[in-house]
């Protein structure tokens, strides 16, 4: 007499589902075969290891903050400006002849209004990093 | 609040960094601090001495530099603590250094006593240090028949140890093709094969299959290196051609030395985790003399349960928590299959057949450990 745990079974289990069962096994029992302890090993502790890093990555306050500020398309935009600049740089410099030097030259530098546009820019940045820090002194870094 | 951790092994590893996780904002706010205390600027993954004495490990890959296993706003310092002064609430370090404490936390571990037993240092092997594991993988390799003799002193760490290393003396013998020239005896000091029950129940057939002899309520009394004879106590005697021995272990000397416990292991709330008499102070692993087994697993539970107390102490000012005795132990049934135990104060453990899937999970395990006491597993 079955009970009706039995005819649950024999409605939930049918023949194609205990050949995909047997072939799991199979496939398990191929990679027991295959697979060496050092093999397992060498998987584990890349795992392991990628882990940590992904855990102390998202753990990283100002990673953080970076990657949120990526995602602003202005900033992105920025990104590739700045890349942009970084390859013009290289070949200006390649292809400049040698400084001259002595302070005629620092002069003459200080006149260009790409100079003078660097240099704003890097006071703006100032300004900004000044202003956090001494937030985060205060604060504590907590928002 | 002045946290302090006392001991850079498996436990007290676990539970700094598990602070520094629960408390970060309050340790950048200057609200806590934790200060970890250690003997050693290394940290050892102890079980895998026992693949080194089968030269399935290389001793250099258990070590890590423990700042390196450290989260960074713990202050560690290597300075080994040599007095406790718990009415003051402070400890004194070998540097001379004091250091003052809201909570303290000591998990300073333990230690082997083979000279205990006369003889037992010369006339045995052991692999329960680095130089012994290394030391015994040669004294294996050498090896090309006669009696070999496993014999266990109590308490000792890893309650498991002597089931696996007799499980794989049998396979690597067989390896080497010299197991019928082989016959292992197993001693043990109780009287049945094992200290848990149902270890015992699991693991007598799959003895007897591999043909290992063994004596129960063996104690050992003394070893006459030179005629390579061991005597117990209860009067039986086993003569030998290579011994390996799980010595007897005690908690460290400084516990023992400041008076905090007989033989080194500390009287400790079977629940609460503290040390009887000293709310404030939690112990940890095998300096616990608790009922449990002394091992890693125990350490990494117990952990758990210290830190998220430790915490809430911080946060609402009360306990949350409790330990339930849990242990989980992997066991190696030889080179290629393994098994597990789990079990607490309430339930023994109910061990499954071994098999080559477990032996991989305790492989995977044996790399990340380290995950673990990084807190993140």
């Amino acid at each position: 007499m079955s009970t009706p745990t039995d005819t649950a079974s024999e409605v939930h289990i049918s023949e194609d589902d205990i050949k995909r069962i047997a072939e799991l096994a199979s496939i398990w029992a191929a990679a027991q075969d295959a697979l060496t302890d050092d093999m397992v090993s060498r998987m584990a502790s890349a795992f392991s290891e990628g882990m940590t890093l992904l855990d102390r990555l998202t753990r990283n306050e100002g990673l953080m903050r970076l990657l949120q500020m990526l995602d602003h398309p202005d900033v992105q935009c920025h990104l590739v400006s700045l890349a942009d600049s970084v390859h013009n740089i290289t070949r200006d410099i390649a292809t400049a002849p040698p400084s001259g030097g002595g302070l005629g030259g620092i002069i003459k530098l200080a006149m260009e209004p790409g100079t003078q546009e660097g240099l704003r820019a890097l006071s703006i940045i100032g300004k900004y990093w000044g202003e956090g820090l001494r937030d985060l002194h205060h604060t504590g870094g907590k928002k | 609040m002045r946290i302090l951790i006392v001991g850079g092994g498996t436990g007290g590893t676990i539970i700094a960094n598990n602070l520094s996780r629960r408390l970060s904002n309050e340790i950048r706010q200057r609200k806590a601090k934790i200060t970890l205390l250690s003997a050693s600027d290394r940290h050892m993954y102890q079980p895998g001495l026992l693949y080194v004495a089968f030269g399935q490990m290389m001793p250099d890959e258990l070590y890590r530099d423990e700042r390196s296993l450290l989260e960074s706003n713990i202050d560690f310092q290597v300075d080994p603590v040599e007095q406790f002064d718990l009415d003051k609430n402070q400890v004194i370090t070998k540097s001379g250094k004091v250091h003052e404490y809201d909570i303290l936390v000591i998990a300073t571990g333990s230690r082997i006593m083979p000279k205990k037993v006369p003889g037992l240092d010369e006339g045995a092997e052991t692999f329960y240090t680095e130089e012994g594991a290394i030391k015994m993988f040669k004294a294996l390799r050498e090896f090309e028949g006669g009696n070999l003799g496993i014999v266990v002193g109590v308490p000792h760490k890893c309650p498991i140890a002597p089931v696996e290393v007799t499980f794989s003396l049998h396979d690597y013998f067989k390896d080497r093709g010299i197991r019928d020239k082989v016959n292992i005896k197993y001693h043990y000091p109780i009287n049945r094969m094992h200290s848990i029950e149902n270890v015992a129940k699991w693991a007598k057939p799959e003895f007897e299959r591999m043909g290992v002899e063994i004596e129960t309520l063996f104690n050992l009394e003394e070893v006459d290196a030179e005629n390579k004879v061991m005597k117990s106590m209860e009067g039986s005697e086993y003569k030998y051609d290579l011994l390996i021995s799980i010595p007897e272990h005690h908690g460290m000397g400084v516990i023992e030395d400041n008076g905090l416990g007989k033989d080194g292991w500390i009287p400790t709330d079977r629940n609460k985790l503290t040390m009887e008499g000293h709310d404030n102070v939690y112990v940890v692993g095998d300096t616990t003399n608790l009922p449990v087994s002394k091992t890693g697993s125990a350490a990494h539970f117990e952990a758990e349960v210290i830190s998220e107390n430790i915490a809430s102490i911080l946060k609402i000012g009360t306990p949350v928590t409790e330990y339930d005795g849990k242990v989980y132990c992997f066991i190696e049934a030889g080179h290629d299959r393994a098994t597990y135990a789990m079990f607490n104060y309430q339930n023994p453990p109910d061990l499954k057949t071994a098999n080559k899937s477990m032996h991989w999970f305790k492989m995977s395990y044996n790399k990340m450990y380290w995950t673990s006491v990084r807190g993140l597993l």
